[in-house]
């Protein structure tokens, strides 16, 4: 009987074990291996150990890059999930339109990146755009702001930042399932709603806050479409980000690198994950329990 | 009885099927090409394009059947290529822009040689020089198509109404007309520094490393002081207004679209932009004069000209009918005629031998005139260097423009990629 379970738990195992070969374990062991080696995809390869690695970690545009991930990271677990959250909580209230406006801050989500990244190189658009326009109204004095390395970076950011409709919706759900009686207690004792929202609903949301800025800064440190289609890692590679670089190696036929700035990219990626989970889960043992 | 009755009606079965089949093996089966084309939507050429392959498609009905696949978007469709090479898959026709990167197709097993093909008469029918621009270490992998010679454009009107009867022929002249131009309200010249290539700041830079540097200017790239010059000159046009305050970080739409909305007076890009302007914007075209960049160095009057578009197509070794057929429709397009219509009706120029007196088009014959004037022509920066150089020049452009790094620092920011 026991056998015949382990059978089956085999049998079940072996689709997906072999999904995951296929899709994770292989590509990645690929990566891992091809990073050693000087190839341009088309004749053969040569092993060149860590010559790559040593290229990409002297190089001052890739420890730039590597800088601009970590900020575009910090941005989406610091700028990005706080004001998901304080959306979501305001939504949480129910307030009038709550629904409307709910949807409202999702539909950017529907639509094409590309699209959206487009439409703010127009916005920004030094010479027509609708915010030199809109500034100009109050007297302030209008920038190239994806033009300008002070500025190029950041407004990069404010654009993806901006849209917090995924994680709202993430956090929205996570608030109904803390029991209403909770509230009706601290009405009860007199509590605010800030301190409702303080010491009831951010502990009990706590667990999927740590995974909504997990994925905030796991998309930060792999972010590429925005700054290819908007400055191209321009002004003077001022906004590069390591997924620029790793297309730019490709698309110079230089496979070896861009496969090793792929694995820097995971291996960064992973302990900055990793990091933000032992900092953020301390205690969600005691949050659980309240529960 | 009824054993043997089956038997017979099964035996006759056999017989017919291999009958049949054997009639079936003596019919050519019909051959499918697929082409990811550059040459549809909105490009100067989708239409005359389209309707050769239907044409095309019409004569061989039943034999060969062209499909064309839609790629608008050139940076896209250029990222499709290498993937699918890199991947040992080769669609069976496309298209590339020939330059040092060429050599990896080149030594693909997977695309097809041309030059026994041309050996047979074929060669004749191509521009003097153009076959062995396309030659790469004695392999020709490639058919030169379409050429380009990318002057100057000047908007004659927008000079006028500045007070300038002609386009400056010296840097001197630039600066004095660039004064004028500004002071009517005009930007002086379209630039950019984003896109894979700061295209229209690469080929201004190419002028002036021409006219400074001369035709032996790329013999050690960056290693004479032309280069340092050129920057200089490059420099000088993105100061003092002498561009828009969005080249820097600007596309080719920026840059085209101040040419197109006569907001800037001089603008580079080659011959297929005609179709672009006289359709989008017929008064800029009416006013369009083209010529060499103002000189910036003793060398006056030299042309950038390179191959724009070359040919190539999957080897198909295993499918002598797909390598047949994939030829016979690369002839086709490159028909004296063909080639004749598509330059007629989009204003590209090609490296085939075609009657170019029945071009009609004012500007795309004064096109022909600056080739035919200019005192030499060389190719452009980003034809003779390495791809991450090319994708580089804009990002030390934006770090020269913005005044984080000198001209000499430009220079020594190219040179260090190029030298890697």
């Amino acid at each position: 009987m026991k056998n015949n379970n382990i059978k089956m738990i085999l049998l079940f195992l072996v689709p997906v074990a072999f999904l995951y070969t296929c899709f994770f374990i292989y590509p990645l062991g690929f990566v891992l291996s091809t990073s050693l080696v000087k190839w341009n995809g088309i004749s053969s390869m040569k092993f060149v150990g860590i010559d790559n690695y040593k290229k990409l970690l002297t190089d001052k545009t890739f420890l730039l890059s590597i800088k601009n991930n970590i900020i575009w990271a910090l941005s989406g677990g610091f700028i990005q999930i706080p004001l998901a959250t304080l959306v979501a909580l305001i939504l949480a209230r129910k307030p009038r339109g709550w629904k409307m406006l709910r949807t409202i801050y999702f539909l950017p989500n529907i639509i094409s990146a590309v699209a959206i990244a487009m439409m703010w190189k127009a916005i920004y658009n030094p010479m027509y755009g609708f915010l030199n326009a809109f500034l100009e109204i109050f007297g302030i004095e209008g920038h190239n702001w994806l033009g300008e390395i002070g500025t190029a970076l950041p407004s990069i950011i404010a654009q993806t930042v901006l849209y917090i409709g995924y994680f709202m919706i993430i956090i929205l759900a996570a608030t109904t399932t803390i029991p209403k009686s909770f509230y009706e207690a601290a009405d009860i004792d007199g509590c605010s709603i800030l301190q409702q929202e303080w010491y009831i609903t951010l502990p009990m949301i706590r667990g999927i806050l740590v995974t909504a800025m997990t994925l905030a800064m796991a998309y930060g440190m792999r972010h590429f479409e925005a700054t290819f289609l908007m400055t191209n890692g321009g002004p003077a590679h001022s906004t590069s980000v390591m997924g620029l670089i790793l297309y730019n190696k490709m698309d110079a036929f230089r496979l070896g690198e861009a496969n090793a700035t792929g694995t820097i990219l995971i291996f960064l990626g992973t302990v900055v994950i990793v990091l933000i989970r032992k900092v953020l889960s301390r205690g969600d043992a005691g949050a659980d329990s309240v529960q | 009885m009824k054993k043997s009755i089956f038997l017979v009606l099964a035996l006759s079965l056999v017989m017919a099927g291999s009958l049949f089949s054997g009639g079936q093996q003596d019919e050519v089966e019909e051959v499918t090409l697929k082409w990811p084309c550059i040459w549809v939507g909105e490009d100067s050429k989708a239409a005359a394009v389209a309707a050769l392959v239907d044409q095309f498609n019409a004569d061989n009905a039943g034999k060969i059947t062209i499909e064309i696949e839609a790629q608008p978007d050139y940076d896209g469709y250029r990222q499709k290529i290498r993937t699918s090479l890199t991947a040992g898959i080769v669609p069976d026709i496309f298209t590339v822009n020939h330059g040092p990167s060429s050599m990896e197709f080149y030594e693909s097993d997977l695309v097809m040689d041309f030059t026994d093909e041309l050996a047979k008469g074929w060669e004749k029918d191509f521009n003097e020089g153009t076959i062995s621009q396309a030659t790469m270490k004695g392999m020709i992998k490639s058919l030169p198509y379409e050429v380009a010679i990318t002057p100057v454009w000047y908007n004659m009107d927008l000079l006028k109404k500045a007070g300038v009867s002609d386009y400056p022929k010296t840097y001197a002249d630039f600066m004095d007309t660039a004064a004028k131009l500004k002071a009517a309200g005009i930007i002086p010249t379209s630039q950019m520094t984003g896109g894979s290539n700061a295209w229209t700041s690469m080929l201004w830079y190419s002028h002036f490393l021409a006219s400074i540097g001369g035709p032996d200017v790329y013999e050690k790239p960056f290693e004479s002081d032309a280069y340092v010059k050129a920057a200089e000159v490059l420099l000088a046009m993105y100061s003092d207004g002498n561009t828009s305050i969005d080249a820097i970080g600007g596309d080719a739409g920026v840059s085209g679209g101040h040419f197109l909305a006569a907001e800037s007076a001089m603008f580079i890009n080659g011959p297929w932009y005609i179709g672009r302007v006289r359709g989008d914007a017929p008064e800029v075209y009416a006013a369009t004069e083209v010529g060499p960049a103002p000189a910036a160095g003793k060398n006056k009057g030299a042309q950038i000209g390179f191959l724009q578009t070359n040919f190539m197509a999957a080897a198909n070794a295993d499918n002598p009918a797909k390598a047949a057929a994939a030829v016979k429709f690369i002839k086709w397009m490159t028909e004296a005629e063909n080639v004749a219509e598509i330059s007629k009706q989009a204003g590209s120029l090609f490296a085939i031998k075609y009657d170019s007196s029945t071009i009609s088009d004012p500007l795309q014959q004064k096109f022909i005139e600056a080739s035919n004037n200019a005192s030499f022509t060389i190719p452009h920066l980003a034809s003779v260097v390495a791809a991450d150089v090319v994708s580089e020049f804009g990002q030390a452009l934006g770090s020269m423009a913005l005044g984080e790094s000198t001209p000499e620092e430009f220079v020594e920011m190219l040179k260090k990629v190029n030298n890697q």
